[in-house]
């Protein structure tokens, strides 16, 4: 069993001399601009609906020592270690880098999320060195798991996932390897939306490759580089400044999750330590008390681990420290090999790296900041994917029975309430923040024979507190024609998400099947079902938990919520007793 | 040659601006403080002002008016303030939360603690009705029309004053959104109803329901303040044509404004890439390439003018509510004179978005206001006159603003004044070439090929820092700068978007049907042009589009198309090559294999209206001496240099001003740093060549 520290950067020295304030803004916002101009190349010419409605990816680059400027512009599960990604292109690649290069990566063995976040990577040469490094990450339609679904938290090992890509060359001297296509379109059930959302995210980082080229040329490589590291020790200032202001402390916490292995009958325990010292200002967060890989496919990955542990306490410093490798020395993530909230050890599976767990963790992180001080942190937001966020896939009789294979975003909501503010309706899990969008339920129709029948709050779910938990959906799914395959990544059926600081957790997740007669049927939260016309599909998802004792809630945010319609009055009178109580007392 | 005065009025939320040409070709600008409340009032002051100034009755010049063309925020505001009428929401069973929703994302990702913003009609007053049509426009489940009348019910209960209406899939089939509209008529006849379907045919149910909910609300305020305006010049003789300017740039009648209010967003400043293509042309300029930029007290907007054509997008939102309907793409960003300026705890250097706006205002203000903002580092670097600033009417204090920006930022970065006013001032233009760079890389185009054309009181005093950046070489400040969104009114032409949704694949295209859709389009805008009076062919012109993807995307690309009919594959090859190439030149790729889908075909019926001309001054030479001198710190030079200071009045048309310098007019600072030259041009325009631009923007 090994312990390693994840947190400090290994970059070297920094390169000697300073930059001029005047340069430091000028530079800043070029890099911004940058990112901005990858997503945008990205998001309107992707082809599976996750990229193009849910927008279900994101855009970063690194220097050769793997410095970011911003992580902006992703979600933060994707882009909180993006720097995996460049490290893994180096050191297995870096003797034979050249200009023109790409690298593909999905393995969770190499610095990537999980098997459907398709990582490209792009070395930009300048002056005959690698400069940078330009990526984009997706999360594809699919990626040719046995079941078409782009997680599968039941797989017991890697066999069991999609196709693995331990960062590949796919592009020499700006032109595709033909074989490596070949194979990737022979695995992808999809092989047309595939190679059409491989090629928005080759112009992402190929637009990237260009800009920074003429960034280069602009300012030259020295000072853009100085740059770099200037802007580093700026932002490890601001979140070390950060850190001094929290109060010094150490929290340690459980949860549970919702488990399907016996050997496991109350749930999977997640634990986390934090250390907070704003003497030093760090903070260690501490994950090697966890339990080992499980044979499913819901283990973490040392990317999805970073990521939670240093955007959930960013989430906490505040939105002026800015998400680089700065501001990620301040903080220590210790986790372990072996481990289902740690580095898996081969042939662990991973493919739902990014969901399940990881949505708890990054919530727990948030949670351990409610712990050390009120007024701090989060409470736990929605944990594993809605029934209404399936990997669809059958027949449209519409298209000439053409197959197809998409996942929806909708109704994925349930944010945690936080001090002072009640959860964020469209947040989804505590990994995204609310990044996604969400699918146009004629969009949906359009692109799938369903029809969807409802798409509303789903009353009483959201958690009571001070400040309430968000609301979580109810969603109805028929097919119009033919069988549909729902493939469903659920959690929170046993375990919905917690209240903190006195706050209730929020209403379990419940996914139903619907026969025609009206018979409902639980399906538990691991979900591949066939449902044919008449069948319904009915998903109930969980709300974010509270924050604060619900005594403390203003009576007339209860009061709206009543005349809204997304409380009944009897939950009201049970949760918010003596408001209701004086209410109906006026 | 015209017989009448005209006159244009773009009412902002400072000053109500008018323009007027006289019957002699001449053109004038005013002024005039805007009246919050009552915005006709400030108008009418306006024209009270223009009357003197002509030594006329009011009455008397409101009379002779030929054409009253007015852009106004009303709706902007109802809708920005919650100001719009009480509305209800007609909607599929099931599907109440399309604009609490909205389409999800958020844009402050990094901020955890705020509020999730409230849908545009509250929940208790979104109304289901029993019906479902599908994808294909089949119907489902067919309306149970005593669900409607229930929610009439419901909605006259609750005293709502509109009601808009939106069906899932309306576009693929209006019967169930036309019958609701019927029982409304036949129930509570009164009330103003808006149906989703017509006022913005598009796919994706929030953009509809979220257009229509905005158009509903502002039916009884715009009907209200039309209902004011004409009555005010009916008192006053007025016998004249009254428009209104759309979002699309354009102008229309005051019954198709109330019968479609939501156009009325972004009214004034739509015009204003019309003012900036005028001037263009006017002065000649090869290839219709223009960037505007329009920069005031709390705000900087930037549009884009490519081949002399003005883009339109579907995409406009207001307080994050977006209305749908076609208008001019205008991208802002809160970087104005009043921007604050802060240095964070790391060293960093911010300006804005927060303002100090017009009050407290920025510390040289005098008005309570301390913090630096961006003009109290214009003033400390000597770009500003203390004594002369928005003509004359207010003295700048000198020693707040430094103290102000010494405070602020010099002292927290160790630099000396004048450093730090100067890393304001480009922390500021940063933004502004940012809010450049994400437009035209969104519409895929090089900046460095466009005339940049600088208007609002500011916008002058960094239009050359900014244009160095992108690697402009040329900037037009024009003479009606303060003024450019009614110039633009003035001169804009009369125009309106028709659209229908109609599903079409290359793959499997059915002619008869699509030419079917663009025959009706079509005798709807010749309808319309009849209806405001564009007799004369040569005066009318139809321009159709059709919003267009490659099958498998979900967002189009808006394409004009190549011929009014697609008759045959070689109409149709023609129409898929030109999408080709519209999304190769915006994301760089093409898919010449893909089917490309066609989901709303849309018609612009435009009626031209004569064109203006300035007069020309005279091009007597006389000598160019300044009119006074002050020191000044251009970013190039360490030390102040002693700057020479014209003024446009006395500037000879046709001479040169070599930079630094600083010319100025009652309204405006234009700051030539050196390097760059200055020139006036016949009509008056000051003209800016970047003798050394930088590059490009990367």
């Amino acid at each position: 069993m090994s312990t390693k520290s994840a947190g400090p950067d290994d970059a070297g020295a920094k390169r000697p001399g300073t930059v001029d304030p005047f340069t430091m803004v000028v530079l800043r916002r070029r890099m911004e601009a940058i990112i901005r101009e990858m997503v945008n190349a990205l998001l309107k010419s992707g082809r599976s609906g996750v990229l193009n409605t849910a927008m279900d990816f994101s855009c970063s680059l690194t220097d050769a020592r793997f410095q970011s400027v911003s992580v902006a512009l992703g979600l933060p599960v994707h882009v909180g270690a993006i720097d995996l990604i460049p490290r893994k292109v180096a050191e297995k690649h870096g003797s034979t880098l050249a200009p023109g290069d790409c690298f593909a990566n999905n393995s969770g063995y190499h610095g990537n999320t999980h098997c459907a976040d398709f990582t490209l990577c792009v070395p930009v040469f300048y002056e005959g060195r690698v400069v940078f490094y330009t990526i984009a990450r997706a999360h594809l339609g699919d990626m040719g798991f046995p079941i078409p679904s782009t997680y599968n938290p039941a797989a017991r090992d890697v066999y069991e996932e999609g196709l693995m890509l331990p960062c590949i060359r796919v592009q020499r001297d700006g032109r595709d390897i033909e074989d490596v296509i070949d194979i990737l379109k022979a695995n992808i059930r999809a092989p047309e939306q595939f190679y059409g959302d491989y090629l928005a995210c080759l112009a992402a980082v190929r637009t990237g490759e260009k800009r920074l080229k003429e960034l280069c040329a602009r300012f030259g490589t020295d000072l853009v580089e100085r740059f770099i590291d200037e802007y580093q020790d700026y932002a490890e200032l601001m979140a070390k400044d950060a850190i001094s202001r929290l109060p010094k402390g150490r929290v340690t916490r459980s949860v549970r999750y919702d488990s399907e292995l016996a050997q496991y009958p109350d749930g999977i325990p997640v634990t986390a330590t934090l250390d907070v010292d704003p003497d030093a200002g760090r903070v260690v967060i501490d994950l090697t008390e966890n339990i080992d890989n499980l044979p499913l496919g819901i283990n973490m990955t040392e990317s999805t681990v970073l990521a939670c542990c240093r955007m959930g306490t960013l989430n906490v410093l505040g939105p002026d420290v800015p998400r680089s490798a700065g501001a990620f020395r301040r903080i220590e993530v210790r986790m372990r090999d072996g481990s289902a909230i740690g580095r898996p050890v081969f042939p662990a599976a991973t493919s739902a790296a990014t969901t399940n767990l990881c949505h708890l963790l990054a919530s727990h992180i948030q949670a351990l900041y409610a712990d050390l001080v009120d007024g701090l942190g989060s409470a736990y937001g929605s944990v594993g994917l809605p029934g209404s966020c399936p990997v669809v896939s059958g027949r449209d009789p519409r298209r000439g029975n053409r197959p197809f294979v998409n996942q929806i975003i909708m109704g994925y909501w349930g944010g945690p309430a936080v001090a002072g503010h009640d959860g964020w309706l469209t947040y989804g899990s505590a990994a995204s923040q609310g990044i996604l969008w969400q699918s146009s339920v004629e969009i949906v129709e359009q692109q799938q024979p369903i029809l969807i029948e409802e798409l509303s709050i789903r009353e009483d779910s959201g958690g009571a507190g001070a400040s309430q938990g968000g609301p979580g959906s109810r969603v109805v799914f028929r097919p119009r024609f033919g069988p549909v395959r729902f493939a469903i990544n659920a959690a929170a059926h046993d375990n919905p998400p917690e209240g903190m600081r006195g706050g209730l957790p929020g209403a379990p997740t419940r996914i139903s099947r619907i026969a025609a007669d009206g018979t409902r049927t639980d399906l538990g939260i691991t979900i591949d079902v066939t449902l044919g016309p008449g069948e319904r599909l009915l998903s109930e998802a969980c709300g974010g938990g509270g924050y604060g004792t619900p005594a403390e809630r203003p009576a007339d945010r209860i009061a709206a919520d009543i005349a809204d319609g997304v409380l009944t009055p009897a939950h009201a009178a049970k949760v918010y007793p003596r408001q209701a109580r004086e209410g109906s007392g006026r | 040659m015209h017989e009448r005065a005209d006159i244009a009025i773009d009412v902002g939320g400072t000053f109500t601006d008018l323009v007027l040409r006289l019957a002699s070709g001449e053109i004038r600008a005013y002024k005039s403080p805007t009246t919050t409340g009552r915005i006709i009032d400030g108008v009418f002051d306006g024209l009270a002002q223009i009357a003197e100034d002509l030594g006329i009755p009011r009455d008397r010049l409101i009379a002779g008016l030929g054409r009253f063309a007015f852009g106004t925020t009303a709706a902007t505001n109802a809708i920005l303030e919650g100001k719009a009428a009480a509305t209800g929401l007609i909607v599929t069973r099931g599907f109440r939360e399309t604009l609490l929703v909205r389409e999800g994302g958020k844009a402050d990702t990094y901020n955890m603690y705020l509020d999730y913003p409230a849908p545009y009609i509250p929940r208790a007053l979104t109304l289901e009705v029993d019906e479902r049509v599908n994808a294909e426009g089949g119907i489902e489940r067919p309306l149970e029309e005593q669900s409607v009348v229930a929610a009439i019910d419901a909605l006259r209960a609750a005293g709502v004053e509109a009601v808009a209406v939106s069906l899932l899939w309306s576009i693929a089939n209006p019967l169930h959104e036309e019958r609701v509209g019927a029982i409304f008529a036949r129930h509570w006849p009164e009330i103003p109803v808006s149906l989703g379907h017509r006022v913005n045919p598009c796919v994706r149910e929030y953009r509809r329901t979220s257009a229509v909910a905005l158009d509903a609300s502002l039916k009884p305020i715009v009907a209200r303040s039309v209902a004011d305006l004409e009555e005010r010049l009916a008192a006053s003789g007025f016998c004249g044509t009254l428009t209104y300017v759309t979002s699309s740039g354009g102008q229309t009648s005051a019954e198709d404004i109330m019968a479609r209010p939501v156009h009325l967003c972004f009214s004034g400043p739509a015009a204003a890439p019309e003012a900036s293509r005028r001037f263009a042309a006017l002065e000649n300029i090869d290839g219709g390439n223009i960037i505007t930029v329009d920069m005031g007290g709390t705000s900087f907007d930037v549009s884009i003018v490519t081949d002399w054509q003005i883009p339109l997008h579907r995409e406009g939102s207001i307080a994050g509510h977006i209305f749908g309907v076609p208008s001019v793409e205008i991208h802002t960003i809160g970087a104005g004179g009043g921007s604050l300026a802060r240095v964070d705890r790391g060293g960093f250097i911010h300006t804005g978005p927060e303002s100090a706006g017009s009050l407290p205002g920025p510390a040289c203000y005098g008005r309570g206001g301390t913090r630096a903002t961006v003009t109290d580092a214009n003033l400390v670097l000597g770009m500003l006159d203390p004594e002369r600033f928005a003509a004359g009417r207010m003295t700048l204090d000198a020693a707040a603003a430094r103290d102000a920006v010494e405070r602020d930022v010099a002292r927290p970065l160790g630099l000396v004044l004048g450093e730090a006013a100067s890393l304001v001032a480009v922390s500021c233009e940063q933004n502004m070439v940012g809010a450049i760079a994400d437009l035209t890389v969104k519409r895929g185009i090089d900046p460095r090929d466009y005339l940049m054309v600088a208007g609002g009181a500011a916008a002058a005093l960094h239009a050359v820092a900014i244009a160095r950046e992108l690697g402009i070489r040329r900037i037009l400040v024009p003479r009606f700068a303060g003024v450019m969104s009614a110039f633009g009114i003035l001169t804009g032409d009369v125009a309106f978007t028709f659209g229908r949704a109609l599903f079409a694949s290359s793959a499997t295209f059915d002619h008869a049907a699509v030419n079917g859709v663009l025959e009706a389009l079509e005798a709807e805008g010749n309808d319309y042009l009849d209806r405001m009076g564009f007799a004369d062919p040569a005066l009318r012109s139809l321009v159709f589009s059709a919003e267009a993807r490659y099958a498998g995307q979900v967002w189009q690309l808006t394409v004009p198309l190549p011929s009014p009919r697609i008759p045959d594959a070689t109409a149709l090859a023609a129409l898929v090559e030109a999408f080709h190439r519209q999304h190769e030149l915006q994301y760089a790729v093409r898919s010449a294999l893909d089917a490309v889908e066609f989901t709303e075909w849309s018609l612009k019926a435009v009626g031209r209206l004569p064109d203006v001309s300035l007069a020309e001054r005279n091009m007597e030479r006389g000598a160019v001496t300044p009119s006074r001198r002050r020191m000044a710190r251009f970013p190039s030079s360490p030390e102040p240099i002693d700057t020479p200071v014209y003024e446009i009045a006395d500037l000879p048309v046709g001479v040169t001003i070599a930079g630094p310098a600083l010319v100025e007019d009652r309204l405006t600072t234009i700051v030539v740093p050196p390097g760059s030259r200055a020139s006036v041009t016949r009509y008056g325009n000051i003209l800016i060549d970047i003798a050394s631009p930088e590059g490009g923007v990367t």
